[in-house]
């Protein structure tokens, strides 16, 4: 019973709210998503939020269906809750990758404990999110998930004007030097090459330093403040945007 | 007169008998042995005696024996000398016992004195001599002396071992009695525990007393009890008032939302405010259930080398934008190389908690300082401020839950920070240290055990 109270205390977002920024509808078009979650209402915000944004959703509330469905239509990415009904969802992924799946999963999980964000990554799993989440942090890991960033050779990283070089360290707008201290560099370099994709606190967190933990203080906040005071200049078009009550965003200026 | 079913009073009662029994025969061992020795010791006397009385001359033989006599004040001696026919010639002995014959051993025979009628005869160890014109020589000697001895030692049996058995039996009785007392308090003030009311304890003295101290025992346990349960129902208490007001005030947002919003936007205002409040619970309980992970957690198998120095910088990298936007001066000294054996994610969570923490309580133009050091206890992780500190009497306070100094009743914060660090240091066996105002100091003591030497890692 507890498991299923903690299970509906998904933060649904409203979704006009997060609606507000475009994200890209045309790529996700035709993009599959297959979500295996025994929760009824939890699966359907996700699928309702997920559609809106142009998924295409495929729904298993059993862990043996949601593995066939997974071998049979090939999705792009999977939601797979850990606790399921038939087959734990853990070892869906790992039989999936046993085949040589390499489909990109979001893992959920209600359970907090402190290793099983590592066993669920170390099982096959590309992310982990811990219930109970806000479905735009849900969403904006899915992007991230279906738009890995390639691993190029490429020593400098463009997004409209900005300019990034990986070897000398430095930065540019148009012509303008930007100076930028090193953890200002991770930061900005982390946003490049997820450039048009929403960035939750807790993604930057985890990615760009390393924590596991929300702190009290809105460190993000602070640290996307110099960055961007830097980046988007007096007279500049924002680069650089905060999406209320979700993250950031790194777009080229129009 | 229960008592006299209670297991402490039979024993009493048999430890008693026992005494009893061991001291009669001792007094008896001792009496017959005593006996013996006079006994023996008359007979040997009478001998010689009567050894000596045969070898004087006939004539003087009477006047001998009336001296013997006379000079006898207790009256023990008996001699006598008849004829061949039995009569009397001298001494005291009216008759001569037809039992004792001449030339026999030493042996107890019946004697008559003369002058006091038959009624008076006494038993006397005697022997009987024929003497060589014919006459028969008796000499006795009253061994009634041997009775009185065995009178004191029955008397001082009586005296010694009935009170003695007595005072056990009633000693057997109190011990049972007083015994039966304590349990039955322990019992009601058990109950009176097992009814809710914590503050009781166990009666108990100040005496090394294995009852005493099981009663100690057991007192330091209720305490102990007791501190956790008010803990736990005061934790219950904060974690009930502060979900309560952020969510109190989510629900008022959106029912105001709701009746007097005229357009979309003043709606997902409301929307987003309530959405705070929620969130602020979810991060409450969040913390609650992390806090709950890391103290029932044995993680050390998931521990590895930590470089403490490298992690202090990457704290001081997160935190120093914000110390800057608040004015004051953050500052990190860690040149050395130290490593300890821990759990990297939750060292910097605790570390950049009390950083965060520093930060939040330090006012303006203030600075915080992260330090590592080598000290002779170990490796040290210090955090100093010029905050307010903390002072000696919220010392135990600031770890308990939801604690927040009424200094900074209006910083935000969940109050759950310090225990967060406190449970991860705990658990990695190290020693938190709060140093008490002005000025914060917090110590995290690192044992030297738990020091992995920077060339192992070579």
């Amino acid at each position: 019973m507890a498991l299923s109270a903690s299970r509906r205390m998904v933060v649904a977002e409203p979704s006009q709210a997060a609606r507000g920024y475009p994200c890209g509808n045309r790529t996700n078009l035709m993009t599959k998503v297959l979500l295996i979650e025994d929760d009824d209402e939890t699966a359907g915000e996700i699928a309702a939020e997920l559609t809106d944004r142009g998924f295409e959703v495929e729904w298993s509330s059993n862990g043996l269906e949601g593995l066939a469905k997974a071998r049979d239509l090939k999705p792009d990415a999977m939601i797979v809750d850990r606790l399921l009904p038939g087959m734990d969802g853990l070892t869906v992924i790992e039989s999936l990758r046993k085949d040589q799946v390499r489909t990109p999963v979001l893992v959920l999980s209600a359970l907090g404990a402190i290793d099983d964000r590592v066993r669920g990554l170390r099982m096959g799993g590309d992310d982990y999110l811990t219930k109970p989440f806000a479905v735009v942090e849900l969403v904006a890991r899915i992007e991230a998930l279906l738009r890995r960033p390639a691993e190029t050779r490429e020593t400098t990283l463009r997004v409209g004007q900005l300019e990034l070089d990986l070897i000398e360290r430095t930065a540019r707008r148009g012509d303008r030097k930007i100076d930028l201290l090193p953890r200002e560099f991770r930061l900005l370099e982390y946003m490049m090459r997820r450039s048009d994709q929403l960035l939750t606190r807790a993604m930057l967190l985890e990615e760009v330093w390393n924590y596991k933990f929300v702190p009290a203080t809105n460190l993000v906040d602070v640290h996307m403040g110099r960055v961007r005071h830097k980046v988007d200049g007096p007279g500049d078009t924002p680069m650089i945007h905060n999406i209320r009550g979700a993250g950031f965003i790194l777009r080229a200026a129009a | 007169m229960q008592f006299i079913r209670s297991n402490t009073f039979h024993w009493a009662a048999a430890l008693a008998g026992l005494f009893a029994i061991f001291v009669t025969i001792l007094f008896g061992f001792i009496y017959f042995k005593i006996d013996d020795y006079l006994i023996a010791r008359s007979d040997q006397m009478i001998t010689t005696q009567v050894n000596f009385f045969a070898r004087v001359p006939p004539d003087r033989l009477i006047g001998a024996l009336d001296d013997y006599l006379r000079q006898d004040s207790r009256g023990v001696h008996f001699a006598g000398v008849f004829d061949a026919k039995g009569d009397r010639l001298a001494g005291n002995v009216a008759r001569r016992p037809a039992e004792l014959e001449t030339g026999a051993a030493v042996k107890s025979v019946r004697i008559t004195q003369v002058d006091s009628g038959d009624a008076d005869n006494s038993l006397v160890r005697a022997v009987a001599r024929s003497l060589d014109d014919g006459n028969v020589l008796l000499i006795g000697r009253n061994v009634d002396e041997t009775r009185e001895i065995s009178r004191v030692v029955g008397a001082a049996l009586a005296l010694g071992l009935l009170p003695a058995f007595c005072f056990l039996l009633l000693a057997g009785a109190w011990l049972s009695v007083r015994a039966q007392r304590r349990v039955e308090e322990v019992n009601l003030r058990v109950q009176r525990i097992v009814a809710g009311d914590l503050r009781e304890r166990l009666p108990h003295r100040n005496i090394d007393e294995p009852f005493s101290r099981l009663a100690a025992i057991v007192n330091g346990m209720l305490d102990e009890l007791e501190t956790t349960i008010n803990a736990l129902a005061g934790v219950g208490n904060d974690i009930a008032h502060d979900l309560r007001t952020p969510l109190t005030r989510a629900r008022l947002t959106l029912e105001r939302g709701r009746t007097n919003a005229t357009s979309l936007e003043q709606l997902q205002e409301a929307a987003d405010k309530a959405i705070a409040g929620i969130d602020q619970s979810l991060s409450i309980v969040t913390a609650l259930l992390r806090l709950a992970e890391i103290e029932n957690s044995r993680r050390s198998s998931a521990f590895g080398s930590v470089a403490l120095d490298e992690m202090l910088h990457e704290v001081f990298d997160m935190y120093e934008p914000i110390a800057e936007d608040k004015g004051i001066a953050l500052s990190v000294s860690a040149s050395s190389r130290l490593r300890v054996r821990g759990d990297r994610d939750l060292l910097l969570e605790a570390v950049a908690n009390l950083v965060d923490n520093a930060i939040k309580f330090t006012p303006e133009n203030g600075a915080v300082r992260l330090e590592l050091l080598r000290g002779e206890e170990g490796i040290i992780l210090r955090v100093t401020d010029t905050g307010p500190g903390i002072s000696d009497q919220e010392h135990d306070a600031v770890l308990r839950r939801f604690y927040r100094s009424d200094k900074i009743r209006n910083t935000p914060g969940v109050g759950l920070g310090l225990n967060l660090v406190s449970a991860i240091v705990k658990l990695h066996g190290f020693r938190l240290i709060i140093h008490s105002g002005p000025g914060g100091r917090v110590e995290i003591i690192c044992p030297d055990e738990q020091t992995v030497r920077a060339q192992d890692q070579c």
